[in-house]
Parts: C-alpha cells; sequence; structure tokens
C-alpha cells in the first residue's frame, strides 16, 4: 500500500512539477552528454595508442658469424626473455629479400661480394614492457646474450607512447572526477529547487505524521527515474554526434596515421552510461535531502 | 493547574522555551489537560500561544523542563518516533495548509496515507468524516474553489480523520467572519465531547465567554491566568 502510495506521489511529483522536472533531466542529459563525450574520447585514444602500441618493436641485429641454427635457437632464448610477446627471426637472405623488395630492385648492392644486410630478431614488446622500465629490463637481459651484435629500438618512441598513455589515462581520471563532482552538485541543487517548490507539501505531510520515509521516498523515486530519462538522452545525443562525426575524423586520423578503428559505447557501456544518469538523479535527491529534518 | 490524574494527555512541568539567550517564547510552564478536556489559549501576540502548540506536537523542543504527550517525553522523542506521535495529534491551523493540486478529499486522506490505510477504507472514512463537516458534496474539488469556512472545514476534517486523542488549532477562526467562526468552533466542541483532548489557541475573547471552556492565558511566556471556573461549564455551550 504505501509502495503504491510512494510511486503515485512521485508520478504526482513529475507530473505537477513538470517545468523543473524538465530542467533536471536536460541537466543530467547535459552533464552525461559530456561525461559520455569525454569518455568516448579517451576510449578510442586509448585504443589507437593500443594500435600503435603492438608496432612498438625491438631489433636485435646478429653477428655475421651466427648460422641458421643458431638463428633459431637463439630466437627461441629470446622469445623467453620478459616482456617479449612474440619475435620473428630475419635471415640475411630475408633481410636482403625484403630490401629489394622495399627499393625496388638490388641495384643499391650490385658490386658488392656478398650480402651486406645482417641476420636479425624482430622482437614484439608485450603490452606490459612497453614502457621505458620495461624496455631497460629487456634490453639488459638481450645484451648479454652471445650472438647479438646491436640492439635497436626506439627508446624515445617507447618513452614517448608509455606517457602518452598515462597522460590520458590521467586526464580521463581527472576529468572523469571533476565533471562527476560538478554533474552532482548541479544535479542536487536542480532537484533541490523541486523540492523548494513542493516545500509546503513535505512540511504537510509530516504535520499529519508522515514517516521521513514515506516523504523521501517519492522524491528519491523521482530523482532517480528522471537520471535514468537524463540518461537516455544523453545515450541519443552521443550517439547521433559521433555518427555525424565519424565520417569527418576517421578521415583525418586515417591521413595522420593511416587508419583509424574507431568504435561507439558496447551495449554494457551504454547502459552503465544510462544506469549512471539514474545513479546521479538519486545521488542528487539524496543530497537535497539532506538538512531536511522533516518537521514542521 | 488542574489535579494530577496519571492519565493527562498533556502535561509540563517547568516548561521554557529559549529561540536567543535569555529571551523567553516560553518560561517556566507547568500545566495538565486532562483527557477531553477543552482549553481556550490565550494572549497578546507574542505570548507563547503557537510556541506551546508547537511543543506539544514536536515541532519544537523545550529549553527546559519536561513536557509528556499521550505519555511520550517530547523533549526524548527521537525524530523517527515524531510521525507516530503525530498520528495521534491533529492539528489545525489559521492558513489551512491545504495543497491546492490535491481535491478536498485527498486532502483529508493524507492523514490516512501516512499511517497506510487501505484506498477504500480510507475512501470511506473520508466520505464520513467529509459528511461531519457538511462537505461530502465537495469532496471531488480542490480547495482553491471553496471558501475560507470550508477550507478550515477540510483541514479540521484532516485533523480528525485519524481520530486524534488530541486535537490542537492555532487560531482556527482567524480567517473567517463571525458567523463562520462559530460554525467551525462548534465543530471543534463536538470534537472533544467525543473524548478528544482540545487546545485552542485564540485571540477571540468572545469565543472564550460564548463556550464557557477553561481559559489559559499567557503573558510574556508565562501563564498569567487559568481560569479553572469556566471549566465547570463544560457540555454548556452553545
Amino acid at each position: 500500500m504505501l509502495i503504491s502510495i510512494a510511486f503515485a506521489n512521485a508520478f504526482r511529483g513529475v507530473r505537477q512539477a513538470s517545468t523543473t522536472s524538465l530542467l533536471a533531466v536536460l541537466t543530467i542529459a547535459v552533464v552525461l552528454v559530456l561525461v559520455g563525450s569525454a569518455s568516448l574520447l579517451v576510449e578510442n585514444m586509448a585504443g589507437l595508442l593500443d594500435e600503435f602500441g603492438e608496432e612498438l618493436q625491438l631489433t636485435a641485429y646478429l653477428d655475421d658469424a651466427l648460422g641458421e641454427a643458431d638463428l633459431e635457437a637463439l630466437g627461441e632464448i629470446v622469445s623467453a626473455a620478459p616482456g617479449v610477446e612474440q619475435v620473428e627471426t630475419v635471415t640475411k637472405a630475408e633481410a636482403l629479400e625484403r630490401f629489394e623488395r622495399i627499393a625496388g630492385g638490388a641495384e643499391l648492392l650490385v658490386g658488392l661480394e656478398e650480402n651486406p644486410l645482417p641476420a636479425s630478431i624482430e622482437i614484439k614488446l608485450a603490452p606490459e614492457a612497453r614502457t621505458a622500465e620495461g624496455m631497460q629490463i629487456l634490453r639488459e637481459a638481450l645484451e648479454g646474450l652471445p650472438g647479438i651484435a646491436e640492439l635497436a629500438h626506439g627508446q624515445e618512441w617507447i618513452e614517448g607512447y608509455a606517457r602518452a598513455v598515462s597522460l590520458i589515462r590521467g586526464a580521463a581520471i581527472g576529468i572523469g572526477i571533476v565533471l562527476g563532482l560538478a554533474a552532482l552538485l548541479i544535479v542536487a541543487n536542480t532537484i533541490r529547487l523541486a523540492f523548494y517548490a513542493r516545500r509546503d507539501e513535505l512540511d504537510i505531510l509530516a504535520l499529519v505524521g508522515a514517516s521521513r520515509t514515506f516523504v523521501r521516498v517519492p522524491f528519491l523515486l523521482e530523482g532517480t527515474v528522471q537520471g535514468l530519462l537524463g540518461g537516455v538522452v544523453a545515450l541519443a545525443v552521443v550517439y547521433g554526434a559521433y555518427e555525424l562525426l565519424l565520417p569527418q575524423v576517421r578521415f583525418g586520423l586515417e591521413l595522420v596515421l593511416g587508419r583509424a578503428e574507431l568504435r561507439f559505447f558496447t551495449p554494457a557501456e551504454s547502459f552503465w552510461l544510462v544506469a549512471g544518469g539514474a545513479g546521479l538523479g538519486l545521488l542528487g535527491s539524496m543530497t537535497a535531502l539532506v538538512g531536511w529534518r522533516g518537521e514542521t | 493547574m488542574t489535579s494530577a490524574t496519571g492519565e493527562a494527555p498533556v502535561r509540563m512541568y517547568h516548561v521554557s522555551k529559549s529561540y536567543m539567550a535569555g529571551q523567553y517564547a516560553l518560561h517556566d510552564v507547568s500545566l495538565e489537560v486532562r483527557r477531553g478536556e477543552f482549553v481556550f489559549l490565550t494572549g497578546a501576540s507574542g505570548a507563547g500561544k503557537t510556541t506551546l502548540l508547537e511543543l506539544i506536537f514536536a515541532a519544537e523542543q523545550p529549553s527546559e523542563g519536561q513536557i509528556l504527550v499521550l505519555g511520550r517525553n517530547v523533549a526524548r522523542l527521537g525524530a523517527g518516533a515524531i510521525p507516530a506521535l503525530r498520528r495521534r495529534v491533529g492539528v489545525v491551523f489559521q492558513d489551512f495548509k491545504l495543497l491546492d493540486d490535491r481535491t478536498v478529499e485527498e486532502n483529508v486522506r493524507l492523514a490516512l496515507d501516512v499511517v497506510g490505510t487501505p484506498r477504500r477504507e480510507a475512501r470511506a472514512r473520508v466520505f464520513q468524516m467529509l459528511k461531519s463537516v457538511g462537505l461530502q458534496h465537495r469532496r471531488f474539488h480542490h480547495p482553491k474553489s471553496l471558501s475560507g469556512g470550508e477550507q478550515q472545514r477540510v483541514a479540521l476534517a484532516r485533523a480528525l480523520v485519524n481520530e486524534p486523542e488530541i486535537l490542537l488549532a492555532d487560531e482556527p477562526t482567524g480567517n473567517l467572519d463571525p458567523e463562520l467562526t462559530i460554525e467551525i468552533m462548534d465543530l471543534i466542541v463536538s470534537a472533544a465531547t467525543r473524548g478528544t483532548t482540545v487546545i485552542v489557541a485564540t485571540h477571540d475573547h468572545s469565543l472564550i465567554d460564548r463556550y464557557g471552556k477553561r481559559m489559559l492565558r499567557l503573558e510574556a511566556g508565562r501563564i498569567a491566568e487559568d481560569n479553572p471556573a469556566a471549566s465547570a461549564m463544560i457540555g454548556a455551550s452553545s
């Protein structure tokens, strides 16, 4: 009985305070559009960085004296080193073949009596080794190995990559916290306005002996429903903007990076955006009710 | 002061209420109101009438002293226990305190909704209550479409529908013309004859004279006069 009255009162609240309800829904939607867009941006940037990270590799150039059997054996040893995801051995002949393919012929090497290109091992880094420290540990492990003449690695690239990843993750957390707090304050204040608009009703309910729960539950329900609606609106707006901007952004990224795999939220992430709206509405209405003692 | 019966629904012992240091809205007030008794509370504006009523329905806590309302010590009442007490105390104000966006029936039903009375039973009880104040035909109207006297009758119906043990009325006829005043006061007096303890705060001495009930006069927060002689006239109202 009390639950049905609570729902009826919540519905009555939304219907009667339609302007303030609409304001609350729109406020939550705007905030979630900002949070959602920022998350989508960060997620896609992190995705691009991950793709880029997969291409980071270290090359061990080998002594010319090393035979093909030794090369395979060394490849086995290297693949067991810390931070190594995958190794590919390249014989001297394969190196020449690649060079010819890239250079469009071997005219440059005409006149040389023997193949000057060294055999090598191309080492793909595991995700956790794509840092300056991870690279250092791997280098130390490889440098002592017999047969390795030189290690070529893009230390600066690696450091730059690691910095970019940590910057973007940090920015994502920072932006999330700031936007989340701002959202909570804005939503709480909007719901507080609705609360004050109906202060008389709440005082009268308290006067006739309504329990704090009886008075509060409809407000909390109202805030949750407003948040839920705000979340749905935000998801629709972010999706619309994503679809609208995707061709231009993809073209730009392809121009700069050569390729661009962009994605929208997964169904689970979309659910959390909407659920986040509901949570925000609930928290906002809880914050708005703080300080109301339920007395005339 | 009336003699202690042990059952008096309202008992105050040396109660003071101060909102600012050294300034008392009520000062050292002791009184008892017996079950079914009707008391007029009078005094000039600022004498402490409203504060005294607020202390009884636990809208305020006393600064000093003890208040027992229906056996509960208001000074020690936790926030969670206040609603339970208020369900046993009906309150009527000068400004009616009705919700304009709800019908007369819905306004009265509020008092039953908060205790979880089933809808069908609540409607029947509201109908009977509105009938007793002569407003059953107006139950689907909104308060704004009613006269002042009718609005106060709705407020009274809401205060009484839960059959409270105590009825408090703060200047209930302050906004009404003399004819409507008598109409409302007769309804309030009839509640007392059914066993409800009634305390009415009023400026209107003609009412005190007319009904001849016990009269407590407050002056600067103190009881200046407790006229028990008038209480001998209980039941002799017009």
